[in-house]
C-alpha cells in the first residue's frame, strides 16, 4: 500500500465517522430541541413570531417566570453563604487537615433533591418528626413551608458544587501575592479585601451562575414542596401542561423555549466572564499557601461545620429513616410504633416496589452502556476533528448539560411521538433508555475527551510506523488510556439513571415503574413510609455501586 | 467500490446506534400481547383488579396507574399513537367527554351490566363499575366539632385548617366543584371564594390532601374521596368522615374501551371481569361503592342509599369542567 492511499483512506475514515457522529446527534438531540422552539412559534398551526410572548402575556406565566428567577437568586445566595466560608476554611486555615469533609460533602450533592425535599417536609410539617420531639416550633414551620424552605433545601443540595469551584480557585491563588501583601504591612482584613477577594470574583460569579442555571432547571424540589405550597416555577408548569389534563403542548413548548433561552443566556454570560476576568495569577496550583491558625475560633468553626452537616445530611436522612420505620405516621416517634413492614412491602418479589428496583437497574445498565459507547465515539471523533464539524459534534454532545432536562424531554416527546415518526419507539422502555442516554451523555463525553486529549500523538505515529492497523491501535493504545474515563462516565450515568425522576415520569410506558416514579407516586397517592423505604434502598444501591467499583479498580491495580 | 461499501456500512452502523438498538426491546406483535390499562387510583385496587384479570384469563396487563388528570393527559398526548385499550377514570364527566368525542367502543353485551346502579351505565360505553362519594374528612384530634355542611368551613374557626384536592389533578375534586355549581348555579362560586379567603389550601391529588390532615398540617379536607379516608381509619389513624348535610357528589368511576384498541376482545373480557362478582367484592373490600346494586358495600362504611346527593347535571358538568377548572385555578394562584 502506498503512503498516499493510506492517508487518503485515513481522511475518508475520519470523514465517515464525523458524519456518522453528526447525523446521530442531529437525530437524538438537535432536531428534538429545534422542534420545541418551532412549536412555540406556532398557534393552531399558523406561524407567528410573537407567539411565545403572547402566550406568556396571556396567562399568568409572568409570575411563574418571576418565581423561577427569584428562587434562583435565593439559592445562589444560600449556597454562597454555605460554600464560601467552608472553602476558605478548607484552603487557608489549619482546618484543612480535616479532609474527610470533602468526602462527606458528596452526600448532599448525590442525594436526589426530590428525596431530600420529601425528608424535609416529613420532618417539618405540623405533627411531623420535629414537632414530636420539640412541640413548640410553629414559627419554624411557617418559615419552612414557603419559598425560603424550597431555597434552603436546594441550597443544601447545590452548595457542595459551589464549594468545589471556590476551593479550587482559592488553591490556585499564588501565596507569594499574599506574602507580598504581608511583608508590606497589610493586615489580614486588608489582604482579604485587596488580594483574595478581587481574585475570587470571577470564580464566584461563574459558580453562582452555574448554581442559578441548575436551580431554574431543577424539577424535584419545586414538584414536591413547591406544589404543596402553591409555588409554581417554569419546570413544574412544563410538566403540568404536558402530563395533566388539560394538556397544552403549545404552552409547554413556549415555556420550554423561555427556559431554554434563559439558561443559554446565562451560560454565555458565564463563558464571557470566564474569558474576561481570569487573571494570570490564577494560573497554576501553588505549592505552599499561607495557612492561618484558628486558635480559639475553632470552636465557632466546629459549631458552624456541625450545623451545616446536621442540616444538609442529618435532618433529611434522619427523617427518611424514621418515616420508613414508622407503623402509622399519626403515632409519631415511639418504639411501639416501630416496624420493618414498609421495607418488606418494597422488597417482596413481585411487588410494585420490587419491580421498580429491578426495572431501574435494568434501564440504568442499558443506558450507561449505550452512553459509554456513544459518548466514547463522540469524544474520540471530537478529539480527532477540526473546524465547524468538530464544534457541532462537541457542543451538541454536551448540550444536555447546559439546558434543563425537562426541555430535552419535551423535545424527545415531540420528536418520537410525532405521527410521522416511523419508529415505534415511543411508549416502550427503549424510549426511557434513550432519554437517559441523551440526558447523561455529557458525562462520558467529558471524561473520555479529557483523557483522550492527553494521549500524545507520537504514540499513534509510532504505531503507524510499526504498521499497526487502525483497530489494533484503538485496542492497544487508545482504549487502555481512555478506559478510566469510560468507567467514570459509566458509573455516573448508571447512578443517576437509577433515580432519575423527570424523564421517567414523563415518558415511561404503561406498566413501567421505576424507583423514582414509585417514590413520587407513593408520596402523592400512596404511603409515604414505603416511599421513604424505597428512597433509602436507592441511596444504599448508589453507595454499594460506588464502593464496589472502587474496590474493583484497586484490585485491578494490584493485579498489574 | 470499497469506499462505497464503507459508507454504506457506517451509514447502517450510524442508523443502528440511533434506531435499531433502541427499538430492539419493542414488543413483538401477537395476540398474547398484554392488555394496556390506564387507570386512575387507588393504586392497590387497580393492581389487584389487574392481577385478578390475569388469573382468570391468563392475559397479562400493562398498567399505567396515576391520577385522572394524568391519565386523561396521557391519552391526549398520545392521541396520534394511542396505546391504551381500557381506561378507568375517577370522574364520570371526564368519561363522558371521551364518549362525546367518539373515542369509545360500544360493548352492548357486557355481562351483568343490567345490574349496575341506575344511571351508572353510559350508553354501553361507560361502565360505572365502582363509585366514590366525596366526604368531609377531618382529624379527630384537631377538630372537636366538625362542620355539618360545606358552608360551615368558611367560618373563622376553621381559618387555615381546611384543605381541598387540586381539581386539575384530582378528577373527583373537580366533579365536586362542578357538581356543587350545577346544583347551586353561578352563585355557588361564593362558597369557593369564601373558602379561599379563609386560607383554603389546595394540595395536590387526594392523597397529599388527606396526608396533610393525617399529620395535622390541616384539620379537614373537603371533597376528598371517602374510600381513602375509610382505609386510613382502618390503619388506626385519627381520622373520621361524614357527608355534607346539603348533599354531595357520588361519582361513578367509569371503565371504558377505547375505539382505537386493537385488542377489543380482551378489553371486553376486562369489562366483564370488572362487573363480575369477584371483582365487585374486591371493589367493596377497598371501601369503594360497588357498581352493581346487588353487591353490598363494606360494612364499615356508609352505604350508597344513606348518602344525600346534590341535584346534578352530568352533561352540563362535562361541558363546563374545563372552564370551571380554569376559573378555580385563577382564583387560587
Amino acid at each position: 500500500m502506498s503512503e498516499t492511499t493510506a492517508i487518503k483512506k485515513d481522511s475518508r475514515f475520519t470523514k465517515v465517522t464525523q458524519w456518522t457522529a453528526a447525523f446521530t446527534l442531529l437525530i437524538i438531540i438537535v432536531i428534538p430541541l429545534i422542534m420545541v422552539i418551532m412549536r412555540s412559534f406556532s398557534i393552531d398551526g399558523t406561524w407567528q413570531l410573537s407567539a411565545p410572548i403572547e402566550l406568556i402575556a396571556q396567562s399568568d406565566l409572568g409570575s411563574v417566570y418571576v418565581n423561577s428567577l427569584y428562587l434562583g437568586l435565593l439559592v445562589v445566595l444560600g449556597s454562597t453563604l454555605l460554600a464560601l466560608p467552608l472553602a476558605f476554611l478548607m484552603t487557608k486555615t489549619d482546618f484543612k487537615r480535616h479532609k474527610w469533609l470533602d468526602t462527606i460533602l458528596i452526600v448532599p450533592f448525590m442525594t436526589p433533591p426530590y428525596i431530600a425535599s420529601m425528608g424535609w417536609m416529613l420532618f417539618m410539617q405540623s405533627r411531623g418528626i420535629l414537632e414530636s420531639v420539640f412541640p413548640s416550633v410553629n414559627l419554624l414551620q411557617r418559615g419552612f413551608f414557603s419559598v425560603y424552605g424550597i431555597a434552603m433545601i436546594m441550597s443544601f443540595n447545590l452548595f457542595p458544587f459551589l464549594y468545589l469551584i471556590l476551593k479550587n480557585a482559592l488553591l490556585k491563588i499564588n501565596s507569594s501575592l499574599e506574602e507580598a501583601g504581608a511583608v508590606h504591612g497589610g493586615s489580614f482584613q486588608y489582604r482579604l479585601k485587596r488580594i483574595i477577594f478581587p481574585l475570587m470574583i470571577s470564580p464566584l460569579a461563574m459558580g453562582a451562575l452555574l448554581v442559578f442555571v441548575k436551580t431554574i432547571s431543577e424539577f424535584g424540589t419545586p414538584a414536591t414542596l413547591g406544589r404543596q405550597i402553591g409555588y409554581y416555577v417554569l419546570t413544574t408548569e412544563i410538566y403540568q401542561y404536558t402530563s395533566s389534563w388539560p394538556i397544552d403542548f403549545g404552552r409547554a413548548a413556549a415555556i420550554s423555549s423561555v427556559l431554554l433561552v434563559t439558561s443559554m443566556t446565562i451560560w454565555f454570560v458565564q463563558t464571557w466572564i470566564n474569558t474576561r476576568y481570569t487573571w494570570q495569577t490564577l494560573g497554576s496550583k501553588s505549592k505552599q499557601t499561607k495557612e492561618y491558625t484558628l486558635g480559639k475560633w475553632r470552636y465557632l468553626v466546629w459549631l458552624y461545620v456541625g450545623g451545616v452537616l446536621l442540616l444538609a445530611i442529618g435532618v433529611p436522612y434522619f427523617s427518611m429513616i424514621a418515616t420508613s420505620l414508622m407503623n402509622t405516621r399519626g403515632a409519631g416517634l415511639a418504639w411501639s410504633n416501630f416496624t420493618f413492614r414498609h421495607f418488606q412491602a418494597v422488597l417482596t418479589p413481585g411487588s410494585q416496589g420490587y419491580r421498580g428496583i429491578v426495572t431501574s437497574i435494568q434501564l440504568a445498565l442499558a443506558a450507561a452502556t449505550l452512553a459509554a459507547v456513544l459518548g466514547t465515539f463522540y469524544a474520540l471523533t471530537v478529539v480527532k476533528s477540526k473546524g465547524k464539524i468538530k464544534g457541532f459534534i462537541d457542543s451538541s454532545s454536551l448540550i444536555s448539560n447546559t439546558i434543563p432536562a425537562v426541555v430535552v424531554i419535551v423535545g424527545l416527546i415531540f420528536f418520537w411521538n410525532h405521527p410521522n415518526n416511523p419508529f415505534a419507539v415511543y411508549n416502550t422502555s427503549s424510549m426511557v433508555i434513550l432519554a437517559y442516554v441523551v440526558l447523561f451523555l455529557p458525562f462520558t463525553v467529558q471524561y473520555v475527551k479529557s483523557s483522550a486529549q492527553q494521549i500524545d500523538n507520537s504514540l499513534y505515529q509510532a504505531a503507524r510506523v510499526g504498521g499497526a492497523s487502525r483497530w489494533f491501535i484503538f485496542k492497544k493504545i487508545t482504549l487502555p488510556l481512555i478506559w478510566p474515563g469510560i468507567i467514570a462516565g459509566w458509573i455516573m450515568t448508571f447512578i443517576i439513571s437509577t433515580r432519575e425522576l423527570i424523564a421517567s415520569l414523563m415518558i415511561r410506558p404503561p406498566g413501567m415503574v421505576t424507583t423514582a416514579t414509585y417514590i413520587f407516586g407513593q408520596f402523592e397517592q400512596g404511603n409515604a413510609s414505603q416511599g421513604m423505604a424505597m428512597a433509602l434502598i436507592t441511596v444504599t444501591l448508589t453507595v454499594v455501586v460506588m464502593v464496589a467499583v472502587q474496590r474493583m479498580q484497586k484490585g485491578a491495580r494490584r493485579f498489574e | 467500490m470499497k469506499n462505497k461499501m464503507m459508507k454504506k456500512v457506517s451509514g447502517i452502523v450510524g442508523l443502528g446506534t440511533a434506531f435499531l438498538l433502541i427499538s430492539a426491546c419493542a414488543a413483538a406483535d401477537g395476540s398474547d400481547e398484554p392488555l394496556v390499562v390506564y387507570s386512575a387510583g387507588p393504586g392497590g385496587l387497580a393492581e389487584s383488579l389487574a392481577e385478578g384479570f390475569t388469573q382468570e384469563t391468563g392475559r397479562e396487563v400493562d398498567l399505567f396507574q396515576s391520577t385522572t388528570g394524568s391519565v386523561v393527559g396521557r391519552l391526549e398526548a398520545e392521541m396520534d399513537n394511542p396505546a391504551a385499550d381500557v381506561v378507568i377514570l375517577a370522574s364520570w364527566p371526564s368519561g363522558m367527554d371521551l364518549m362525546e368525542r367518539e373515542l369509545l367502543h360500544t360493548y352492548a353485551d357486557a355481562e351483568n351490566a343490567d345490574l349496575l346502579n341506575e344511571g351508572w351505565n353510559g350508553d354501553n360505553q361507560l361502565f360505572g363499575y365502582s363509585a366514590s362519594a366525596l366526604g368531609i374528612t377531618y382529624n379527630t384530634e384537631l377538630i372537636e366539632q366538625a362542620g355539618e355542611d360545606w358552608a360551615d368551613y368558611t367560618d373563622e374557626e376553621f381559618n387555615g385548617l381546611v384543605a381541598m384536592p387540586d381539581p386539575s389533578e384530582s378528577g373527583s375534586a373537580l366533579d365536586f366543584i362542578a357538581g356543587y355549581l350545577s346544583d347551586q348555579g353561578d352563585s355557588g362560586w361564593a362558597l369557593f371564594e369564601e373558602l379561599v379567603e379563609n386560607d383554603l389550601e389546595v394540595a395536590g391529588a387526594n392523597r397529599p390532601a388527606l396526608d396533610s390532615v393525617i399529620n395535622g398540617a390541616n384539620g379537614v379536607v373537603l371533597a376528598g374521596v371517602d374510600y381513602m379516608a375509610y382505609s386510613v381509619m382502618e390503619q388506626g389513624e385519627p381520622i373520621d368522615i361524614h357527608y355534607a348535610s346539603s348533599g354531595t357528589v357520588v361519582n361513578p368511576r367509569p371503565a371504558m374501551i377505547l375505539d382505537s384498541s386493537e385488542r377489543k376482545e380482551a378489553a371486553e373480557q376486562f369489562i366483564d371481569y370488572l362487573l363480575s362478582d369477584g371483582a365487585q367484592e374486591i371493589v367493596a373490600d377497598d371501601y369503594l361503592l360497588p357498581g352493581r346494586s346487588d353487591i353490598d358495600a363494606h360494612p364499615d362504611r356508609v352505604p350508597f342509599e344513606d348518602i344525600n346527593e346534590l341535584d346534578i347535571d352530568w352533561e352540563w358538568m362535562m361541558e363546563e369542567q374545563e372552564n370551571i377548572n380554569e376559573r378555580f385555578q385563577e382564583s387560587i394562584r
